[in-house]
């Protein structure tokens, strides 16, 4: 009649719901999927023209969404690229300036590369924290557009190819579209079933632990800064093609989005924790907003003080954060309490 | 962010045996390098030497210097930099000339300096309090900041009277030295005061050395970042009112790229990004370099891109000179 189960430590981890529990515990996308839902169903009431176009709402997302995806692989590493928004400019005006087409995307995503590898080496080998040396070069870079561009835009050589870019191969999927769904899968089998990527999110884990482990550290802090400003260029290349114009200033913008996006998607800043998929979802909230916004007639002030009201929520409801901040203001409480009970 | 601060600790007590380049470019190079660049604009740059453009340098080092010597609280503190100062800086001036124009002058000081701490507190608290990076906090403050400004003042540009007291306030010299320049030393010798002779100022460089260590010895560590996002913004809204009167007019766009400059400014002087370690009045000596590096080449005939380019290249080279040094002297 006694009791003959097994000592169990800690809590029963069978059962569907319990491994549910965990499994959605382990997941950082939750506020990003709040977002959205959140978003989608007040767009749906407000103003569902957003979906009924949804061949614009899809370019949006994948404007705003192309360099979020790349942001991500560099902040998976706790690692940080400010620089991506004029590295954007920068391959624009390279791309066209340059007499042919190809030629032209080929020398931006070339030099996308490039500005990554400087980047990289000033964190890896001088050991400048990412933040101030990537903020040092999106200055130097946009200097470095005007002076390329010579404070004008810049006209394409070869327009009609920048008109057949911009229009659709196959219902709403425009060639900037199907660039950034095969971005996105490409990232998400790199950083989820190649082993180089899986590494990312050890280096971003715990630094230390990954170099001990032999995990090539360097070599993955320079892959990831590639990868951002290669898919950054990318972004501008495409963006110059639409618009059959480089313009020196364009970016400043597309730098709050994508940070929006990514940290919203759950890419937690401290690195090691978040998806290419977080970064997709938080893409298409601010997409959908964005563009939902721009129909119902609201500024552009007001959809900047939107989105930069989602980034700061977003950054300071970080799951880790969060429960360290509750956890303090809790502990100032009792504190004072007691002390008052001392009086 | 651990590691950093525990191999800070060792610094304090390091003695320096061997002469090194980097440690020393990085402790002294300021003082030669903005002698030699003002040496150079003495003798190789036409016009550099004349009242009229002494006077002009001053004019527009101030209110940068005033933003610089208030931001190095929060570099000291290890908070890598405010970027929303360039929305603090844009506002005050907004209210100080719209407000004061309609209401008088005495409310619009109150409204600044209300709208000033309301971003002191909200970025300190979220750095602060809720351990975010302050580098994207203050990127979505300045988006939030500038938005709102925009909105409200519908971009225009607001004038002030021709025979107001801001007017006068930014016309008026002594000798050759405008008032603003006189101001930007006031607030430097303030927060010097602060810095280095207060409990406040300890606490900030205790924290920007190690946060561990200074939490651990009972500093409420939250009220510090606040503190020092708090005096960023006011010496932000004072940089405001001198670049409003100055021109007396003010505009959303008008303090465009204070954010990098003052950081430039920063760095340059010696105020190290890893923090603990950094001082007022060296920041100021940055704000002398590149005002008149930015003179030289505004002088020389050097465009907006190539000036930008020259202020980038020289944060990372600064930034590195700071990082590399300090491998050095870990040794």
């Amino acid at each position: 009649m006694t009791d003959t189960q097994p000592m169990r430590l800690g809590k029963e981890t069978v059962g569907v719901v319990n491994k549910l529990k965990i499994g959605i515990a382990r997941r950082t996308e939750g506020r990003g999927v709040a977002l959205l839902i959140i978003v989608i169903i007040l767009v749906a009431i407000m103003e569902p023209t957003t979906f009924t176009a949804y061949s614009v709402t899809l370019g949006r997302i994948a404007l705003i969404g192309l360099v979020a995806l790349g942001l991500t692989a560099v902040i998976l590493m706790g690692e940080l690229d400010l620089s991506v928004a004029s590295t954007l400019a920068v391959a624009g005006v390279i791309m066209a300036s340059a007499p042919n087409i190809w030629l032209g995307t080929l020398a931006a995503l070339v030099a996308g590369i490039l500005i990554g590898t400087i980047n990289a080496f000033f964190v890896v080998y001088v050991g400048i924290n990412s933040f101030i040396a990537t903020l040092g070069m999106l200055f130097a870079l946009r200097g470095l557009a005007f002076v390329l561009s010579d404070a004008k835009p810049v006209r394409i050589a070869d327009i009609e190819a920048g008109i057949a870019f911009g229009t659709a191969l196959l219902g709403p999927i425009t060639p900037r579209v199907l660039i950034f769904i095969v971005t996105f899968i490409a990232l998400q089998i790199f950083l989820s079933k190649v082993r180089a990527g899986r590494e990312f999110y050890a280096v971003g884990g715990n630094r230390q632990a990954a170099f001990d482990a032999g995990i090539p550290v360097r070599r993955r802090i320079f892959t990831g800064f590639m990868i951002s400003g290669f898919v950054a260029a990318l972004a501008g290349v495409i963006n110059t093609l639409e618009r059959t114009a480089a313009d020196p200033t364009a970016g400043s913008s597309v730098l709050l989005a994508s940070f929006a996006a990514a940290i919203i998607g759950g890419v937690v800043l401290t690195g090691g924790r978040g998806s290419i998929l977080g970064t997709l979802i938080g893409a298409f909230s601010l997409g959908i907003l964005q563009v939902a916004l721009t129909f119902s007639g609201v500024q552009v002030d007001i959809q900047d003080i939107f989105i930069g009201s989602i980034l700061l929520i977003a950054v300071i409801s970080d799951p880790t954060q969060l429960r360290v901040a509750v956890t303090s203001i809790r502990f100032w409480f009792q504190r004072r309490e007691k002390s008052q009970a001392q009086t | 962010m651990t590691t950093q601060s525990i191999e800070t600790i060792g610094e304090v007590g390091i003695k320096q045996n061997k002469f090194n380049l980097l440690v020393w470019i990085s402790e002294r190079g300021v003082f030669v390098f903005t002698a030699l660049l003002i040496l150079f604009g003495v003798f190789f740059v036409n016009g550099f030497a004349s009242v009229i453009n002494i006077t002009d340098v001053f004019y527009r080092a101030a209110p940068i210097g005033i933003v610089a010597v208030g931001m190095t609280f929060v570099v000291i503190s290890a908070n890598y930099l405010d970027l929303s100062v360039v929305a603090q800086v844009a506002t005050a001036a907004v209210i100080l000339i719209g407000v004061s124009n309609d209401y008088g002058l005495p409310l619009a000081f109150a409204v600044a300096l209300f709208v000033a701490v309301l971003y002191g507190v909200v970025n300190g608290v979220a750095v602060g309090v809720f351990k975010a990076n302050a580098v994207i906090v203050t990127l979505s403050t300045t988006f939030i900041g500038l938005g709102i400004l925009r909105w409200l003042s519908g971009g225009s540009i607001f004038f002030g009277p021709e025979d107001g007291p801001v007017r006068a306030f930014g016309q008026a010299k002594i000798g050759s030295v405008p008032l603003s320049a006189i101001v930007l030393i006031l607030v430097t010798a303030i927060l010097w005061f602060v810095l280095t002779r207060t409990n406040f100022g300890f606490v900030v460089r205790s924290f920007g050395s190690n946060k561990e260590a200074t939490r651990l010895s009972g500093v409420n560590t939250p009220l510090v970042v606040i503190g020092a996002f708090v005096i960023t913004a006011i010496s932000a809204m004072l940089a405001g009112f001198v670049l409003a009167a100055f021109s007396n007019t003010a505009v959303s766009t008008m303090s465009d790229g204070y954010d990098f400059q003052a950081l430039a400014a920063i760095i340059i002087g010696g105020t190290s990004v890893f923090g603990g370690k950094g001082s007022v009045l060296r920041t100021l000596l940055g704000v002398i370099f590149v005002s008149v590096l930015t003179n030289i080449l505004v002088l020389s005939s050097i465009g907006f891109g190539l000036q930008q380019m020259a202020i980038g290249a020289l944060i990372v080279v600064a930034v590195s000179v700071d990082a590399l040094a300090r491998k050095v002297t870990k040794k």
